[in-house]
């Protein structure tokens, strides 16, 4: 029954890592791929409509996780405050410097828009990877689950650590590239003409940048967490998010090899879904692991909340799930295709 | 007596105050605004006559600004749970988190799933298609109010719900919880407030036009829908919605209601204040204008009813900030009876045909648009001021609640933070909205519309 609900939480936080991360990626490259203002239209008609579909899943998880695992949810957004603060304003600077951007037609004004739109982005990639690397690393839970956190402190990953150290700053680099990279292969599907080509080309050259990455994080992740991947070899969830990973990984290479965009795209989404998942099962039951001491984690049984709640979220989650699916159906058919600036930008009256 | 600097939740509470105040400005008139979307467009669609289809297309963009912004501080709200609550959410998550989620998932998702084929999909959609969208966003943008107005009511009136054996509380009874005779109340009373809020804003900018003879027939419509909206929905805030929401509160939080009025000491023939100042201290209302006998009426229905005073209640029950208390209370009572004498003086010029030619009045309804924000802000402070010192009613102490291991120095700082941040947010809002009003509403150009075969071609 947790098991599940741990399942289901992680689940909707990596869809919106997936589904957000598109804009973060394509976001932060907008300075590289587009160059007039045309083109720079034509980033924003990929990203626009759907930024706000995209960024409530990461309200949908937040209630779920207040639902499910409310002590959790406690512990760790106190900790985390801060840098949660950090997260948030960002989330909003990019969403306005999404909207304001295109309401006024001057370059001076669209430039400085775009420099928040570019930052924001950037900046939002780089702290969700910080905060998966705290969440592999884990952070310094005291005997009654809480802990409060400076933003470093000997950049060491034991003990009383900060938020970033090497191993959250390589996870951070990590994940920017590899956002980077997912977002331009969602550009290469969604645009033509010249930003498609620089998207193409940028995907190629941020997906081979993110293999080495991979390999260092994983080794990091080896010397950082010696005891995690124990328990994880005997669950078969594991090799299925290791299954899922592999094929992604060829369906991107060959959608990027052969010039099929769909492809390549849904490898890319299916990667780090699959790469998110593997992770998230590697560390069941722990949700939060201590570096002070492991008995003090906390552990999806002893943050969830009673039984009879937990029946009670049985019954809305599959309805309010099927019904996001229907959404979900609707929108992937109602914004197939290329975008083009004429129909889809804000100018649009 | 108990200072509220004295309250070590002081930061946390004021930085929640000022988030939600501010973000709620957003959700209030796209609340308000979204049936007027569906209305245009479903008389677009009956009539053909192409100026609805022109107010839904300046409207889209009004309600679509409002919307981002609504997005973006929207989301620090639930994050603020675990942030500077965390002592609460974990007391409470197992209830109260299950509307927050629901929320997410049953209303955000609709309606931001078809905000963007609302605003940006009239090309892309079937004239049906896009009426359809229109009814989507209304639908989640009102599911959201319920949800997140279930959990308010959990917090004024505990139902549904059991003691954990770890002492935190959990769902006994999903039906209980979900339908609080509260939330029933306090949903209608709230949502009205919010087509108050989008009347008042469809009837200003429809005087502006009308003011300076900028588009008559979409500035007659403006008018029109505005002020008979704005006067239905102004009575009904007051009559049944508003009086049912005070006869709950002196039902279950009789002191609550003392602390409104300003009254101590209490009595039968209780009266309502029209003037006063409660002097705390002196344990008195100073300048009292009173009408004796309505209090009574109006909260237990008999004028000879007895009504609690604060002294009949030990002094740690009273609500912390009674003045404030009082003062918002006030002052929504007196500008929610405005509201009807404005908008009902407006539809009966309207009936007598003059009501664009009488120009002070269209000056009055121009500049009336914020008052309903006012309104709603005060109520929203008299429900949540009056239920101190508890955060959840008779469970939970407001000061039990807020996260211990965040300092005061933390909080401040992104208190200050947001402070700027929506400050920036609301120059920008205002600034693109005046400019969006300034364009106001384009004659449709033949070069700007796809033709139906192209439309077509692009709906798979």
């Amino acid at each position: 029954m947790i098991a599940i609900w741990y399942a289901v939480v992680s689940f909707m936080l990596i869809v919106y890592i997936v589904l957000d991360g598109r804009n973060f990626g394509a976001g932060m490259l907008q300075w590289f791929v587009a160059r007039t203002p045309e083109e720079r239209r034509q980033v924003i008609a990929a990203i626009g409509p759907l930024w706000t579909w995209h960024e409530v899943w990461l309200l949908g998880f937040g209630g779920t996780l207040i639902a499910i695992f409310p002590r959790l949810m406690a512990s760790a957004f106190a900790g985390y405050y801060l840098a949660l603060f950090l997260i948030l304003w960002c989330l909003i600077l990019r969403g306005i410097s999404l909207e304001v951007g295109g309401h006024i037609n001057d370059r001076l004004w669209q430039g400085y828009w775009d420099f928040i739109f570019v930052c924001s982005n950037f900046l939002l990639a780089i702290l969700f990877g910080a905060a998966a690397g705290n969440v592999a690393r884990g952070v310094p839970l005291n005997a009654d689950g809480n802990f409060s956190m400076a933003f470093f402190t000997d950049f060491n990953v034991r003990g009383h650590v900060g938020l970033l150290d090497w191993y959250t700053v390589s996870i951070a680099i990590l994940a920017a590239v590899i956002l980077g990279a997912h977002g331009a292969t969602y550009l290469t599907l969604k645009t033509d003409g010249s930003v498609h080509d620089r998207s193409e080309k940028l995907a190629k050259y941020l997906w081979i940048a993110a293999v080495p990455l991979s390999v260092v994080v994983l080794v990091e992740s080896r010397i950082v967490r010696p005891d995690l991947p124990g328990r994880a070899l005997s669950n078969p969830f594991w090799w299925l998010g290791l299954i899922v990973t592999a094929v992604s990984i060829i369906a991107l290479i060959s959608g990027l090899v052969g010039k099929l965009e769909r492809r390549a795209f849904l490898g890319s989404n299916f990667l780090i879904f699959g790469s998110l998942a593997t992770g998230a099962v590697a560390i069941f039951p722990v949700m939060l692991h201590s570096t002070l001491a492991t008995e003090n984690s906390l552990t999806a049984y002893s943050v969830a909340c009673s039984p009879s709640t937990l029946r009670f979220a049985g019954l809305w989650w599959p309805v309010g799930f099927a019904l996001a699916v229907l959404y979900f159906v609707f929108i992937s058919r109602r914004y197939t295709g290329k975008v083009s600036v004429q129909r889809d930008t804000q100018g649009f009256y | 007596m108990n200072s509220i600097f004295n309250d070590p939740g002081f930061w946390h509470r004021l930085q929640f105050g000022f988030t939600i105040v501010y973000h709620y400005l957003f959700p209030q008139l796209t609340m308000g605004l979204a049936w007027f979307l569906v209305y245009w467009k479903w008389r677009a669609l009956r009539t053909g006559d192409e100026k609805y289809n022109q107010a839904v297309r300046f409207w889209a963009k009004i309600f679509g600004l409002n919307f981002a912004v609504g997005v973006v501080t929207g989301i620090p709200m639930e994050f603020q749970f675990g942030t500077n609550w965390a002592d609460f959410s974990k007391y409470a998550g197992g209830v109260i988190g299950q509307t927050l989620a629901m929320e997410g998932m049953f209303a955000f998702f609709l309606e931001s799933a078809f905000v963007g084929a609302l605003i940006w999909g009239e090309k892309r959609l079937s004239p049906r298609g896009h009426f359809a969208a229109a009814i989507a966003v209304a639908l989640g943008s009102w599911m959201s109010g319920y949800f997140i107005l279930v959990t308010n009511s959990f917090m004024q009136h505990p139902v549904g719900y059991q003691i954990e054996p770890n002492g935190s509380l959990g769902i006994a009874s999903m039906s209980a919880y979900l339908f609080n005779p509260w939330a029933f109340v306090q949903f209608t009373h709230n949502q009205l407030a919010a087509v108050v809020t989008g009347s008042f804003v469809v009837a200003a900018i429809g005087a502006f036009y009308a003011l300076r003879g900028l588009h008559p027939v979409q500035a007659r419509l403006y008018l029109r829908a505005g002020t008979f909206v704005g006067l239905i929905a102004s009575l009904l805030v007051a009559f049944p919605t508003g009086d049912a929401q005070a006869k709950m509160v002196g039902h279950h939080q009789p002191v609550t209601l003392a602390a409104m009025e300003g009254k101590f000491e209490g009595g039968p023939m209780a009266g309502v204040n029209l003037i006063g100042q409660p002097n705390v201290a002196a344990q008195r209302l100073d300048n009292p204008i009173e009408v004796p006998g309505a209090l009574s009426f109006l909260a237990y229905g008999h004028f000879g009813s007895f009504v609690h005073g604060l002294n009949d209640f030990p002094k740690d029950a009273w609500p912390d900030n009674i003045e404030l208390l009082y003062y918002s209370f006030h002052i929504m009572i007196t500008l929610g009876t405005l509201f009807i004498v404005l908008m009902g003086f407006a539809t009966l010029q309207n009936l007598r045909g003059r009501l664009e030619s009488s120009r002070l009045l269209l000056w009055v309804l121009m500049l009336a648009f914020p008052y309903p924000y006012i309104a709603n802000t005060l109520g929203w402070m008299t429900a949540e001021l009056g239920r101190q010192p508890w955060l959840i009613y008779g469970l939970f102490h407001t000061r039990d609640g807020y996260s211990k291991v965040v300092s005061d120095g933390d909080a401040i700082f992104t208190l200050i933070g947001f402070t700027g941040l929506y400050f920036v947010i609301g120059l920008l809002f205002l600034g693109l909205t005046g400019r969006e009003i300034g364009k106001g509403p384009k004659e449709p150009a033949g070069a700007s519309i796809i033709s139906k075969p192209e439309r077509e071609a692009v709906l798979v």
